[in-house]
Formats: C-alpha cells, structure tokens, sequence
C-alpha cells in the first residue's frame, strides 16, 4: 500500500484518541510517580525536595522498612510459584480435556463452568472461602488462615481457583487453532493422543503457554485484592500473607496506626514496576524469540 | 452547526441564570441567620444530625443555621487537609484524636479555645486528646467509646456463675464454663490484630500498668514496656488463652460476634460501638469492667475519645459557632447525641443519663475507676514501626506461641526505642 500523507493523517487521527487516554492515565502518572520517589515532601513549610535515591536507601537499609519489604517480596514469590505450579498446569490440563473430544457435547457447559469463577467478585470468592475453611462454621477444624505457614498457601489457592478459566481459556482457543490436517497426519503416522499433545500440539501452543506464564507473573506482582479483601491491608498472621501490593498500599495511604508516607510508597510503587518490567524484558528478549512459531 | 447549537445554549443560559437567581433570592430572605458548616467522617449520622440535633440547635439559636457536611471515614482527613490548603474549610472541624490532629493543630487548623466556657464540663484527661503541644484546648469533645466485657446473662444463671471482678475470679469463671462443655468460654479469635490490642490488651492492661501513670510513663520514658506492670498486663492477655475457640488463630471479629450472638459463647471482649449488634438477636446481655489483678485495687477503664469539634482558624463566624460549640455540652444536644447512637458516650463531667440500658451500664462503669485512653496512639504510633501495629502483631504471635509475654514485651520495647525520643 502506497502510504501518502493523507493515510498517514488518517492513522495519527485514529490512534490518537487512545493514545491520549494511555498517555494520561497510564504513562504520566507512572512517569511522576517515578518522579515521586526522588523526593521528599514530609516537611510542608520547606515544601518538595529534591533527595535523589534517598528513599531508596531509607526502603533498604531502615531495618523495619527493609525487613517488611523482603519478606513481602519472598512471599510475593511463593504467591507467583503456586500460580505458576498449579494454574498453569491445571488450566493446560482442562484446555487439552476441552479439546480431545472425550467431552463431546458437554464441552460447552464444562468451559463455561470452568470459567465462571473468574468472572465473579474477588470479594465474594474470598468471603464464601472464608466461610468455607473457617474453623467455626466451615468443614476444616485446622485454621488455615491463622497460620503463618498455610495461610499464604491457603490464599494463593483461592486464587488459583477464582482465576483457573484464565489461562484454560488461553490455551483453549490456541489449541483449537491447530489445524486438522496436521493432528491427522499424527494419527497416520501412529502417534497416540499422549504423543501427539506434546510432540505436537505443546509445541505449537509454546509461545501462547510462555505469554500466560508471564501474564501470570505479571497478576501475581501486581496482585492486591484478594489479600486485602481477606486480610486488610497489613495482612496477618504476622505478616506472613503481606506481598508488595499490600506493601505498597499500606505504605502509601497508611493503615490505621502507620501514617501515609507519598513519597516511601512511590518508592515501593517503582521498585515493583521494575521488577516487573527487568523480568518481562528479559522473557521477550531471550525466552519468547527462542519459542519458535511454527509456519503452518 | 453553530447556529443549529446556538438556541440549546441560550436556553441552558436562561434557566442556569433563572435558578442562580432563585437561589440569590432564598439567601435573601433570611438575610440575618449565619450560616455554619460543620465538617465531620460520620457519614451514617447525617440523617441524624439533619433531622434531630440540628433542628434542636435551631429551635435554641434562631438566628443560626448549621449545615452538616460529611465526608467519607477513610476520605475524611485527606479532605479536610485540601479544604483547608484551598482556603474553604468548614467553620466547625470534627477532630481526629491525638496525633492526626496535633499536626493539624501544628498546621494552624484551629483557633486555641482557651476560656470557652464549654470546655469547664470537662476533665483535663479527656481534654488531652485534642490539645496542642502548648498544653491548650483546640476541639470541644464529643464522644467517647468504651471497652468492655460483654456476658451472657442466661449462660451465667444456668451455670450458677458471678461476675468476676478479680483476675483470678475471671479466670475462674472462664475454667467453669470450659469445664462444664457446653458453651465457649471467650469469645475471642486472634484474625484481626487490632481488636486483640483495642478490646483485650487495652482494656484489661490498665489495671496492671495504673492507667495513665503507665500510659504517659511510656510517651515521657520513664517507664518502659518491659518494666514488671506491662509484662504482668500482657501475661493476663496469655491467662485467657485456654479458654479461646478451637481454631481461633483464624477467627475474625465478625466471627466472634456472631458466635456470642448465637448464645454459643459466655463471654466476649468487645467496644461499646458493638451494642446494637451483640445485642439483635434478643440476648439477656450484661457488661463489666476489666477485672482488677488482687481484691481491693483501683480500677482502670478504657475511655477512647474518638471525637471533637474545633473551630477553624479560617472561620469568618466565629462568633457564631462559639455558641454552637457551647451548645455541645447542653442536655439538649448530648441526650439526643448519647440516645441515637448507643455505644457513644458523653465526655462531660455530668453524664447524661442513657436509654439503652446496656449503654447505661457501659457508661456505669465509668463511675468507680480511672479513665485512660488505648496505650499506643498517642504520640507512639506516629513513627515508623507505629507501636499501636506491631503490638496487635505481638499479641497474635503471643497467641499462636511463637512469643511469651517477655519475648513479646522486649522486642516492642526495642522497636519502639528504634525511632522514638521520649517527650521528656
């Protein structure tokens, strides 16, 4: 297509609108909230200044501050892990079910079912759990969530379940993109269905299978709302479910005793971001253009 | 396009301008009444204020006239805060306890009230809440709550039960009740930190470390949270432990009050704020006071101021909303105030007499002891480890066994060396 000035009008005309949308409220406050963390507010009569990577510092080296931030980051960790172990393989498992055609006609309903918890409110999940496991009214005598070492666990499970349909669904329709021909020249050539899953189909989904681990890893950093919804914002017990979502909320608009500090939670707010992006960088850079696309 | 635009505009215009006028002439008519507006984060009181203790206001001051305007809890000091840089504060600010109003004060929020006659009906302690760090009163108190013990009347009857006023008489009366099998002891779950610290350690400590000779001994360092008062109030806080609920460690504050409210439970610490709820199941429901450690000791009860009203240094009525912070100490605003929300208590010397009888017992409690304030939000919290969050930290490990009460004790006492430099 010849591009002449009046397609290139046309394309600034039509991306402009959303740009302006992303630029505003995705781009700028990211950018000053960077921008934040670079300064030091907490005296009104001096007003902002400027204390380059003071806050930084104050976050890793206070022992309070750095201890509550490592152990958010550990957990955050095991938050990402259990996802990563669970969902994942249980979401592929289901994906693949949907599409061997054992379901036959039922599959439909199965998606749906499946899918449902993840359309439901994050606060609804963790209360009916809530209820579920609670050693008084529900069916486990044991109080999961009370304890340091099974309520994170616990938590992150709930998780899993809400959000399984996520990645199913993925992987789903990536499956169902596979042509016929290719699964029948399989069954020619004598391949059987364990074979063929993962000769065959696993490696064309790859790339699709590499992006929900990412995707994943990319919720579980950001997560915040189950665990707020179940345990506040300085999740208990002893901080043992606290990860940088929580961290970070805690740290910007306070919680009942800690007084909100702008500056410290923008702090917080960028280290996570570049946690985020190093690791995401690092996965397109080396990891997705090794997970070849197969031409079909 | 333009012209086609042009008559909706001239006749939003018109009607914008008609009702600006009509508002022009509504204010005209009662040119002579002042108007106030008072700022406040009880949003479930509007209907409260609008229909009952205002209307009361006007019928005394004809002449003034007082609009409530209420801001969200959570929203509410951020609000405030950018009202006051903005330059249109409300003339009357309801005042946060302690430390967030002490930097507003710091700030220049407030005019010092010094020599309002409202402020006569009132005990310097519960003054202290909202004064500056010049010792003078800035806010007129409103309300207070209460901590307590709330029991069951007919599981006390049935088990042939007294209400315990010693240590040693609660814990044996928790052990009756556990021995009999029927019922839990304590309605009491560790989920939620801060009502271990607020209804359990800040209710029964008092007694142990004498109230506000403790409380102040910590802000001024004379005394420290390892001295023997403070370790003996938190091993009163571990005595309770066996008579919890199986699987406490993960029962919330909602749990705990649904379990009471059920009559599955004999016992339960809780705030006064929680009447109606405990309540509204048609429970026989009494209230006592944090059981002293020997026989024959002064009691302690936990007052928590949790409101005030200050006048604005911004305020162009001043005047006017002196009389309106005098009128807070009438009957004619505290009896309305202390009835509509049972579970708030009047500050004022003279208490009001109160209809609910539960909140009448709650406020009977007051009589005989010495009141004092939660330990750790004062001056305490307002550095980073915040003593009031690692204390309910402290008391849930103390419960799930990984700390005793002088494991618990020294290391609070260490992380609140780590940031806080004693007033005195």
């Amino acid at each position: 297509m010849k591009r002449t000035a009046t397609s290139y009008r046309y394309l600034a005309l039509f991306v402009l609108p959303a740009l302006a949308v992303y630029v505003l409220f995705s781009v700028y406050p990211l950018i000053s909230s960077v921008f934040l963390s670079f300064f030091d507010s907490d005296d009104k009569a001096a007003g902002q200044q400027f204390i380059g990577f003071d806050n930084y510092v104050y976050l890793f080296t206070n022992p309070t501050t750095s201890e509550r931030f490592w152990n958010a980051l550990g957990n955050n960790v095991e938050f990402f892990l259990i996802h990563l172990l669970v969902e994942l393989p249980i979401g592929l498992l289901m994906a693949a079910l949907l599409t061997s055609g054992v379901l036959r006609k039922s599959t439909g309903a199965y998606r749906t079912l499946l899918f449902i918890p993840a359309t439901l409110s994050v606060v609804i999940v963790g209360f009916i759990w809530r209820l579920l496991i609670s050693p008084l009214w529900g069916v486990v005598d044991f109080p999961l969530l009370g304890n340091e070492l099974t309520a994170l666990p616990t938590i992150s499970l709930m998780s899993v379940w809400q959000y399984i349909g996520i990645p199913m669904i993925f992987l789903y329709t990536a499956l169902l993109a596979i042509p016929h021909d290719i699964l029948e020249a399989a069954k020619i050539d004598g391949a059987r269905g364990w074979t063929t899953f993962w000769k065959i189909k696993f490696p064309l989904i790859a790339p699709q299978f590499g992006l929900i681990v990412i995707l994943t890893y990319i919720w579980t950093f950001n997560g915040f709302d189950i665990i707020y919804a179940l345990n506040g914002s300085a999740p208990g017990p002893n901080y043992s479910t606290d990860i940088l979502g929580t961290l970070f909320y805690r740290t910007f608009f306070g919680s009942s005793g800690q007084v909100a500090n702008l500056d410290l939670g923008a702090t917080v707010a960028t280290v996570i971001f570049f946690i985020i992006l190093v690791v995401t960088a690092v996965y397109f850079f080396v990891l997705q253009r090794r997970l070849k696309t197969y031409e079909l | 396009m333009r012209s086609r635009l042009a008559p909706i505009a001239a006749i939003a215009v018109t009607a914008m301008g008609l009702a600006l006028a009509g508002c022009a002439g509504g204010g005209a008519d009662s040119g002579d009444t002042t108007k106030l507006v008072l700022g406040s984060w009880r949003t479930e009181d509007i209907a409260m204020w609008e229909d009952e203790i205002l209307p009361a206001f006007h019928e005394a001051n004809p002449d003034i006239e007082v609009e409530f305007a209420a801001t969200d809890t959570n929203d509410y000091n951020a609000a405030i805060q950018s009202q006051v840089a903005g330059g249109n504060a409300p003339d009357l600010i309801t005042c946060r306890p302690f430390d967030v109003n002490r930097a507003w004060i710091e700030d220049g929020y407030f005019d010092d009230l010094t020599g309002l006659e409202a402020l006569d009906s009132f005990t310097p302690t519960a003054l202290a809440a909202w004064t500056g760090a010049d010792d003078a009163p800035y806010c007129v108190p409103v309300a207070s709550v209460l901590a307590g013990f709330y029991y069951n009347k007919a599981i006390f009857d049935e088990l042939g039960l007294e209400v315990p006023t010693t240590q040693a008489e609660f814990v044996d009366v928790l052990q009756a009740v556990k021995d009999n099998g029927k019922y839990t002891p304590l309605a009491l779950g560790s989920a939620d930190g801060w009502q271990l610290a607020y209804n359990v350690l800040y209710s029964m400590g008092p007694n142990y470390w004498k109230g506000e000779e403790g409380r102040l001994g910590l802000i001024d360092g004379t005394q420290k949270l390892t001295d023997p008062d403070f370790v003996a109030a938190f091993q009163a806080v571990d005595d309770l432990k066996p008579y919890l609920p199986s699987g406490f460690e993960a029962i919330t504050y909602d749990d705990m009050g649904q379990l009471f409210n059920l009559g599955q439970a004999a016992i339960i610490p809780d705030g006064s704020w929680n009447i109606n709820q405990l309540t509204s199941t048609g429970l026989d429901v009494g209230v006592f006071g944090a059981p002293v450690p020997e026989a024959g000791d002064q009691r302690y009860q936990q007052e928590m101021p949790d409101m005030a009203i200050g006048l604005s240094a911004d305020s162009k009525n001043k005047e006017a909303a002196k009389v309106f912070l005098n009128w807070l100490t009438s009957d004619d605003f505290l009896s309305i105030f202390v009835n509509k929300l049972p579970g708030f208590f009047a500050m004022t010397t003279d208490a009001p007499s109160y209809d609910n009888p539960l909140a009448q017992e709650f406020s009977d409690l007051k009589t005989d002891a010495e009141l004092t304030p939660r330990l750790a939000l004062d001056r305490l919290s307002a550095g980073t480890p915040p003593l009031d969050d690692e204390i309910w930290v402290a008391l849930q490990e103390m419960y799930a066994g990984t700390l005793t009460p002088d494991t618990a004790t020294a290391q609070l006492q260490a992380d609140l060396e780590s940031w806080y430099v004693p007033a005195g």
